[in-house]
């Protein structure tokens, strides 16, 4: 089995041409980043910044203008890479007249899966995307979370090593959301590769290992989680029983005033924030 | 390799089931049995013979007519209908090419025109078998020749028609991998049907030597090899009704004709879609 890293994008560059005068629209600049095989990577940015089409490139959907793709070894999204790969895309449409068990029975036919364990791969993803009891429904009577549930399931119906997800929880309530939370969680812990495209940055928070922020098609910031948030210039004393009096008194006080130092920690941002301010300080530029 | 024929096979499927469903193919469906059926309303006319025939060139008709708006239609439909819903994203990020997927649309598209006009030809045969029944009872009572019908060349030429169909519904794929909007790709498509209806007309021209200059010849030429010409499958009722009529050979080289337009447009599909951008 290949150690490498799951995803490797070298400056990636995307340019669309618009309008009939063929105008180049530049979606992705120069782009470069590293996943390695086992982690959550979350790749953030606003509307339009160039996250789906990233990642449309890097499982083969769109050619790239310039630059190198490699996914689980293999230079580019070929069928064997992609065969290793589950992908849910961004506001899923699927065949309405399917049961939800024939679509991801027909996405295990499709993925590779051996005949003889089609049934038990489909239940296997049904639970893990909980949705066995909706599974003989049809996919044109489910809600907006049930589709994207159901969309996960067919992404990994096949066990692949590498899932992609753009924006799981768009439109999804909060206890949608918090499930599709507990299912990335439930495959990181099947050392799967996770990369997620989202704009619910409390959860991609809590899930992610590492992220990256892209903004007008560039990356902006790019690291792990603990590193991009701890800010290492600064620190945050934890008091216990702290008095106004101490409060007053600072550090050297602490002790004559009887509070009692618990922690010594590096403040951190929320991620909403860093986001907010890498993402708003880039426009004002 | 035989993993490509499952995923082609599951593409076919999905495409079937897709199309079978469709309000579209119902109507068509409904529409031409309802002209054939309306064809039983000739006896009261007294032709004779010539009602045989006559029934058969209305029922072949309204196959052809409606059989060409549904693999047109049909195929730019299904195919635009998983770029614009973003199915074919879901599909194209599986281990399927772009190669399987429009092969599995072409023979999904192509069986259900296989069930249109092998329903309708089963429908018009149990019609001419019954005033075949009819009239001979009447020509023998009148100590004439009884009418001939080849139930055989019936189906020949019902398979003639489905291979016609399978070479519009190559060529709409063709130009559907390479439009941008559904109503681009059935005018274009119309067009080109209506042309190859029309191809034997250049063909007749180009054996006429000093009515044409040489552009004309040269565009003619062109037009011959890239149009194929459908009006060779038309021959219903030479196959019917005097199989004898037909040239040895004729009803094979047909098909071979039309099978190698089939692979060729397939093929052009193919690679144009490779470059398209999901």
């Amino acid at each position: 089995m290949n150690s490498g890293p799951a995803i490797t994008v070298k400056g990636l560059t995307k340019d669309f041409r618009v309008g009939l005068r063929g105008l180049k629209l530049r979606a992705v600049d120069q782009v470069s980043f590293e996943i390695p095989r086992g982690e959550v990577f979350g790749l953030l940015g606003p509307n339009g910044c160039g996250k789906s089409t990233t990642l449309k490139i890097i499982l083969g959907l769109v050619s790239p203008t310039a630059g190198e793709v490699s996914i689980l070894g293999f230079p580019f999204a070929t069928t064997s890479a992609r065969s290793r790969t589950g992908f849910l895309p961004e506001a899923p449409y699927f065949h309405k007249f399917l049961t939800g068990r024939e679509l991801v029975a027909y996405c295990a036919r499709l993925s590779g899966v051996k005949p003889e364990s089609v049934d038990q791969a489909v239940e296997e993803a049904l639970t893990l995307a909980a949705m066995t009891e909706a599974g003989d429904r049809t996919i044109g009577t489910y809600s907006k979370g049930m589709l994207q549930r159901i969309g996960l399931a067919q992404a990994i119906v096949h066990d692949p090593e590498l899932v992609i997800l753009d924006e799981p929880t768009a439109g999804v309530d909060p206890v949608g959301s918090a499930t599709i939370g507990q299912m990335i969680k439930a495959m990181k812990s099947k050392g799967k590769t996770i990369v997620l495209c989202s704009h619910l940055l409390g959860q991609v928070e809590q899930v992610c290992d590492r992220i990256a922020i892209m903004d007008r098609g560039k990356l902006v910031l790019e690291g792990r989680v603990e590193d991009v948030l701890t800010r290492r210039d600064q620190h945050v004393i934890t008091v216990e029983n702290l008095s106004p009096a101490a409060r007053r008194a600072a550090e050297e006080v602490l002790a004559q005033q009887g509070a009692r130092v618990t922690s010594l920690t590096h403040p951190r941002r929320s991620l909403d924030e860093l986001f907010r301010e890498l993402v708003t300080g880039s426009r004002d530029a | 390799m035989k993993s490509s024929l499952m995923r082609i096979s599951w593409m076919t499927r999905l495409t079937f089931l897709e199309a079978i469903r469709q309000r579209f193919f119902a109507f068509l469906i409904l529409l031409s049995a309802a002209l054939v059926l309306s064809s039983v309303s000739f006896r009261f006319l007294d032709f004779g013979h010539g009602e045989l025939k006559f029934v058969c060139d209305f029922g072949f008709g309204g196959m052809f007519l409606f059989g060409s708006v549904l693999a047109v239609v049909m195929s730019a439909q299904l195919f635009f209908a998983e770029i614009d819903n973003r199915t074919a994203l879901t599909l194209l990020a599986k281990p399927v090419s772009r190669t399987e997927f429009i092969i599995g649309k072409f023979v999904g598209v192509w069986l259900v025109l296989g069930v249109f006009i092998f329903t309708l030809s089963t429908l018009l045969g149990i019609i001419l078998w019954a005033r075949c029944q009819e009239l001979t009872v009447t020509a023998v009572e009148a100590g004439k020749a009884p009418p001939e019908l080849s139930v055989a060349g019936l189906y020949a030429y019902t398979g003639m028609q489905w291979a016609r169909l399978g070479v519009v519904a190559a060529m709409i794929l063709m130009v559907a991998s390479l439009a941008r909007t559904f109503l681009f790709a059935v005018i274009i498509g119309s067009m080109l049907v209506v042309a190859g209806q029309l191809q034997w007309l250049a063909q007749e021209a180009l054996l006429k030597p000093g009515e044409l200059n040489s552009f004309s010849k040269f565009i003619l030429s062109i037009s011959t090899y890239i149009i194929p010409n459908l009006q060779q499958f038309n021959i219903g009722d030479a196959l019917t009704l005097d199989h004898g009529s037909v040239a040895d050979g004729a009803v094979s080289l047909s098909l071979f004709s039309g099978a190698c337009y089939i692979v060729v447009f397939l093929f052009i599909a193919s690679l144009i879609f490779r470059q398209r951008e999901i």
